[in-house]
């Protein structure tokens, strides 16, 4: 990975006003995240420093309404940890990023806490569940859902209502590592389920490995 | 319309009984005269068609002084026992008696007909021209008629036909304009009902949203007076309440996609105008919500968001079993929401924070 021992990271979006304020919040957290590219274009992403980043920071609309679904699954497919950066709040699509190998979705209007979070978590090969991303698997009507419990459900509802974990610990009376441990149970859930990905499969290794899921459970 | 059938119906009998007093005085006053004075030959069949002239009338008479229409079997008969006596009558007329003085049959039966087929006028056109034709036919039948004989019959049968048939024609019209009328009273009454219901709705209307403006008047009495102190703490969230409970209120007539959404916005925006910093949360597809159940579902979104101080969280979770909205404010004191049957709300405060949801259960209601 890099060589400076730092997380970097690759940043997607047609915006240069949003990749100047990424790249500052991503350069201003503790620990900074290196920014090794940044561009409009999903090219950066595979071209020289760009290529080796840890994490991709995709805006899913690149100069056109449809969302660049496919430059992710492009992406997932080779292994590369991707957070989808994106303007609109639509479940659907957050759910066929989830389904695409995605490791996070977030909407710009959630603040650098989550983006920064997000990306750290990813550059681990965790996946990382803010409140909209929530509220959208909370809502997933699709027939091929998979099953949550009562109460993974509640965490989900939740954490989507209150936006603060400690919140959701304090009304749900459970620890911050229970809550966290929900959502990445769920998230493992969901990688189970649909179209195979290596990001996926790393996600459930990484499950197995922290002891959040058992072998048996699958 | 069965309104509209038995006052049009009105006609029939009224029209029966005047007939049957013309049947009457007829019979008894311009035909008895004749009978007793001519010679026909032989009498008793001219007096034997006279009585069942006479008993047909007495027959109809039980029904129709009772403003029943004649059964059919009565009328059928009647007609029978009629069109039988007036060729009877006419067979036994003294010789060039035919359209003159001893000629007591023809007219008088065409009134017995009116009287027995007046609700079935195809019938008694039918029967009228059959007395007419049998008339006719005896008349020439009895010899060959001078040209003078000829022009005095036609004037008779065409006199008498004429005033029979305008008897049929004005029973019509009656009965048409009767039925018209009763249809312009219906729709008259139709009007005054709609116009009543109108007015019961807008009065309710009225009510209605008079009770929806909630604290408003109270604390505008209350300004007024002077009771309250606008540079109060609690009198401005009284303000922010009542103000957030009108936008919410504006914003239900609107015919908006997502009705719950645009007044959940409502809401926010009304905070946000305060200085409220808010972040909204929509998950899950639009859902048919009835207006009643949408005030419950943002009542405690008001509450809380006018009780929030710096930063409120608000998110609506649709999904297929139900409809989540909730509030989480920096409020400091707790808010009072009241609960429903149909929506659960709760509330609790968590250090500075309080918390505010509603839920409404799509399948339970």
């Amino acid at each position: 990975m890099a060589a400076d021992e730092r997380l970097s990271a690759v940043i997607v979006d047609d915006h240069p006003a949003v990749r100047a304020g990424v790249a500052h919040w991503l350069s201003s957290g503790t620990p900074p995240i290196r920014v090794a590219a940044a561009g409009d274009e999903v090219r950066v992403a595979w071209l020289g420093e760009g290529a080796e980043a840890d994490v991709v920071i995709l805006d899913l609309h690149l100069g056109g309404p449809t969302p660049a679904l496919s430059d992710l699954r492009r992406l997932t497919e080779t292994g590369r940890r991707v957070v989808v950066y994106s303007m609109r709040l639509d479940d659907d699509i957050a759910l066929r990023c989830l389904e695409s190998g995605a490791l996070s979705y977030l909407t710009k209007a959630e603040g650098a806490e989550h983006l920064l979070r997000a990306t750290r978590a990813a550059a681990a090969g965790r996946a990382y569940t803010p409140p909209t991303l929530a509220g959208a698997l909370a809502g997933d009507r699709s027939a091929h859902r998979p099953v949550l419990s009562a109460r993974e459900t509640e965490v989900l509802v939740e954490w989507f209502q209150s936006e603060s974990k400690d919140f959701v610990a304090q009304r749900l009376g459970i620890s911050l590592s229970t809550v966290n441990s929900h959502l990445e149970r769920i998230r493992i859930k969901y990688a189970l389920s649909g179209r195979e990905a290596p990001t996926k499969a790393a996600l459930v290794a990484r499950a197995v490995q922290d002891g959040l899921v058992h072998l048996d459970d699958l | 319309m069965g309104e509209d059938r038995a006052v049009a119906d009105h006609v029939h009998p009224t029209m029966r009984i005047a007939l049957l007093g013309v049947a009457g005085t007829v019979q008894f006053g311009l035909c008895l005269a004749p009978l007793v004075t001519h010679e026909y030959r032989p009498a008793w069949v001219a007096v034997a068609a006279f009585t069942a002239l006479a008993l047909v009338t007495a027959t109809c008479g039980a029904w129709v002084v009772r403003g029943r229409p004649l059964p059919p079997t009565v009328a059928v008969v009647g007609a029978v026992v009629v069109l039988t006596a007036s060729p009877a009558a006419t067979a036994v007329l003294p010789p060039d008696g035919h359209f003159r003085a001893p000629d007591w049959a023809f007219g008088l039966v065409g009134w017995h007909l009116l009287l027995l087929l007046l609700d079935r006028v195809p019938v008694l056109l039918a029967a009228l021209a059959v007395n007419v034709a049998a008339k006719v036919a005896q008349f020439l039948l009895s010899g060959v008629p001078e040209r003078v004989e000829v022009s005095a019959a036609g004037a008779v049968v065409l006199s008498t036909t004429s005033v029979q048939l305008a008897v049929v024609v004005i029973t019509r019209l009656l009965r048409r304009g009767a039925r018209q009328a009763t249809e312009v009273a219906a729709e008259r009454d139709r009007m005054v009902t709609r116009v009543a219901v109108a007015e019961q709705r807008e009065r309710g209307q009225r009510i209605g949203f008079a009770g929806q403006l909630g604290v408003t008047l109270p604390l505008l009495a209350d300004l007024a007076d002077g009771v309250l102190d606008p540079r109060d703490d609690d009198t401005r969230r009284r303000c922010a309440l009542a103000a957030t409970q009108l936008r919410r209120l504006f914003a239900e007539n609107d015919d908006v996609p997502d009705p719950l959404v645009h007044e959940v916005t409502a809401c926010v925006d009304e905070a946000e105008r305060r200085g409220v910093e808010v972040s909204l949360a929509v998950s899950g597809t639009v859902v048919p919500v009835p207006t009643s159940v949408r005030r419950e579902l943002t009542g405690p979104v008001v509450a809380a968001l006018s009780a929030a101080r710096t930063r409120a969280r608000v998110s609506v979770l649709r999904t297929d079993e139900e409809v989540r909205v909730a509030v989480v404010a920096d409020a400091g004191t707790g808010v009072v929401v009241g609960s429903s049957p149909r929506v659960e709300v709760d509330s609790g405060t968590y250090g500075e924070h309080v918390r505010v949801g509603a839920r409404w259960r799509r399948t339970s209601g």
